[in-house]
């Protein structure tokens, strides 16, 4: 337990960076008077600028990093993500789709049944009678089913007009601009709620680490067990998307640097670790998006998928490397 | 072993398994007693691995039935089989860094309940079979890191650890060297004798199988050839059928069990 003060460390020092760093820097001396008093600039920042921005950020990041956690341990393979396989991006899409049909539904809910749907098409595609469950083909036809939502979402996004045109880009990249404390509410609450559907999975998702004979053999439901807390992650990541958009390669990363900064073994442990450091990446690729380069105002979105991108290179490579081996 | 009540065991009929196109195994009948250990013997492609499958109800027979303890198979409920018998299958999946007792403490997953904390029982099972194991010094150790033969009876420490009085093990002893086979083979057969565990595992080697079986099943590419003791079953006659295999048998010189010299 003890390395996972490290990741604690990280979070708080990326969370008091965010607050003070900015288009107008907010000295902590002002923070903590804004905090304790209600009052001058820090207060403003704390209250309406920065601190629904970081709520959301960090609930977005956690709930990303433990659907990507649940993929990574159910499909044994580190590619095994949301945004990978492209279950974000059918969220994203369903969330333009609607703003074109002027649909007026609960973010979360459009998010989910986008995902969901997502979902539904990769296991259709790569169904095949009689054979066994083969991740990489998952993952593959994954990542072509995201690139067709992104693309489909672009296609409606341009649609829909220059007014609407930055929210439409959202829905398509991921962006963490202008999020209020709703938005940070609403992530945390349905966030809180599965991350307690999930603690109740764990053990199941222990025992299907072992593989599907033992795990049936030791008396757990397999085909009901994997269905659950997949249903659990895509639920998660659509949690994510419904305030912040499809944000790419955070549920990717999030669960390897979990376990590389604390050494977590057990389910449970690992899950925890990789919420922790999914909201350390999301709330620092914020930070970064819109501090780094002076009068400009990425969404945070680009910034994970420069990030994340040679990331996925990295392990694309490695994957293969280890097929030819 | 012969005071054992009929339907104690594990009882097989009029089995089949496989796919509507190509069936394994057709109209299998027979019997695995209970507090013996049964080795199943035969060539590659027979159904063994299938059959032990079938036993654990790891798949579903397409006709037949198989009883445990005199109830149908199919009628317990998922834990309270887990509660009755064990499977270790052929290559079980140990994930990345666990840790031997964390690996171990698994196995009590059919005697806990969705909240159930840790208790005084699991943890006095999983000490109780990772010492039966002689894998006490090794316990905190990750996985990766033990030789074969320590790799396997942690698997085994994990099966013990669940209790049950039946256990099934698909080639327990395939990719290890002589001296693990005989390690492992010879662990099986001390828990039978002292806890009176119900041995059943898939094996290659018919000589260690003759040397460490009460009982053999041996099936060929159609059907079951031959049960019971080893003597009766390990003839020349009957592994010219499974096998086409020519060889003599002999008695082995240090057990005095059927020992075959192919010629």
């Amino acid at each position: 337990m003890t390395r996972g003060l490290s990741l604690v460390a990280l979070l708080c020092l990326v969370s008091l960076l965010s607050l003070t760093l900015g288009e107008v820097r907010m000295p902590l001396a002002d923070l903590w008077q804004g905090l304790t008093t209600g009052e001058g600039p820090g207060a403003m920042t704390l209250r309406v600028l920065r601190g629904p921005r970081l709520a959301t950020a960090l609930g977005t990041g956690a709930v990303l990093g433990l659907s990507g956690a649940v993929f990574q341990s159910l499909l044994r393979n580190p590619l095994a993500a949301p945004d990978v396989m492209g279950f974000t991006a059918g969220s994203g899409l369903a969330v333009v789709a609607a703003l074109v049909l002027g649909l007026v539904l609960p973010m979360p809910l459009i998010a989910a049944a986008g995902g969901i749907a997502a979902a539904l098409v990769v296991a259709v595609v790569s169904w095949r009678p009689g054979a066994r469950d083969n991740s990489l083909t998952l993952i593959l036809v994954g990542l072509g089913t995201g690139f067709t939502a992104t693309g489909l979402a672009t296609f409606l996004g341009l649609t829909l007009g220059d007014t609407m045109a930055a929210e439409a880009r959202r829905w398509i990249a991921g962006s963490l601009a202008a999020r209020t404390w709703s938005h940070a509410g609403q992530v945390w609450g349905i966030g809180l709620i599965l991350a307690l559907a999930l603690a109740l999975q764990v053990r199941a998702l222990g025992l299907l680490e072992l593989g599907p004979d033992l795990a049936s053999g030791l008396g757990l439901r397999v085909a009901r067990a994997r269905n659950m807390l997949l249903a659990t992650a895509v639920l998660l990541a659509a949690a994510g998307v419904a305030v912040a958009g499809p944000v790419p390669f955070v549920a990717l990363m999030a669960g390897p640097l979990g376990i590389g900064l604390t050494m977590a073994r057990r389910p449970g442990t690992r899950l925890l670790y990789a919420a922790g450091a999914g909201a350390a990446i999301t709330a620092g690729a914020d930070l970064l998006a819109r501090a780094a380069v002076p009068g400009v105002q990425l969404p945070v979105g680009v910034m994970t998928g420069l990030l994340g991108a040679p990331y996925l290179l990295w392990l694309l490579s490695r994957e293969f490397g280890k097929g030819e081996a | 072993m012969n005071d054992i009540p009929q339907g104690a065991g594990l009882r097989v009929e009029g089995l089949s398994l496989g796919y509507d196109a190509r069936r394994v195994i057709e109209g299998l009948d027979l019997s695995l007693p209970a507090g013996c250990v049964t080795a199943i013997l035969g060539p590659n492609g027979c159904g063994k691995s299938t059959l032990l499958h079938a036993l654990a109800r790891l798949r579903p027979p397409l006709a037949g039935r198989i009883t445990l303890e005199g109830r149908a198979l199919a009628s317990f409920p998922p834990r309270a089989l887990a509660q009755k018998l064990a499977i270790l299958p052929q290559a079980p999946l140990a994930p990345p860094g666990i840790r031997v007792a964390d690996l171990v403490r698994r196995g009590r997953a059919p005697w806990r309940g969705l909240l159930q904390p840790w208790s005084a029982a699991d943890a006095t099972a999983c000490d109780a079979a990772i010492a039966a194991v002689g894998l006490g010094p090794q316990a905190g150790d990750p996985v990766d890191a033990l030789s074969g033969g320590q790799r396997q009876r942690a698997w085994i420490a994990l099966v013990l650890a669940q209790s049950t009085p039946f256990l099934l093990l698909d080639e327990p002893t395939t990719w290890l060297d002589l001296a693990h086979q005989i390690e492992i083979l010879s662990l099986l057969r001390r828990l039978n004798r002292e806890r009176g565990i119900t041995v059943v595992s898939v094996l290659h080697d018919l000589n260690l199988a003759a040397r460490y079986s009460d009982r053999l099943v041996l099936l060929g590419r159609e059907g079951l050839i031959a049960e019971g003791s080893p003597e009766a079953v390990m003839t020349e006659a009957n592994l010219a059928r499974a096998f086409g295999l020519a060889a003599r048998v002999l008695p082995d010189p240090v057990s005095g069990t059927p020992m075959v010299c192919p010629l």
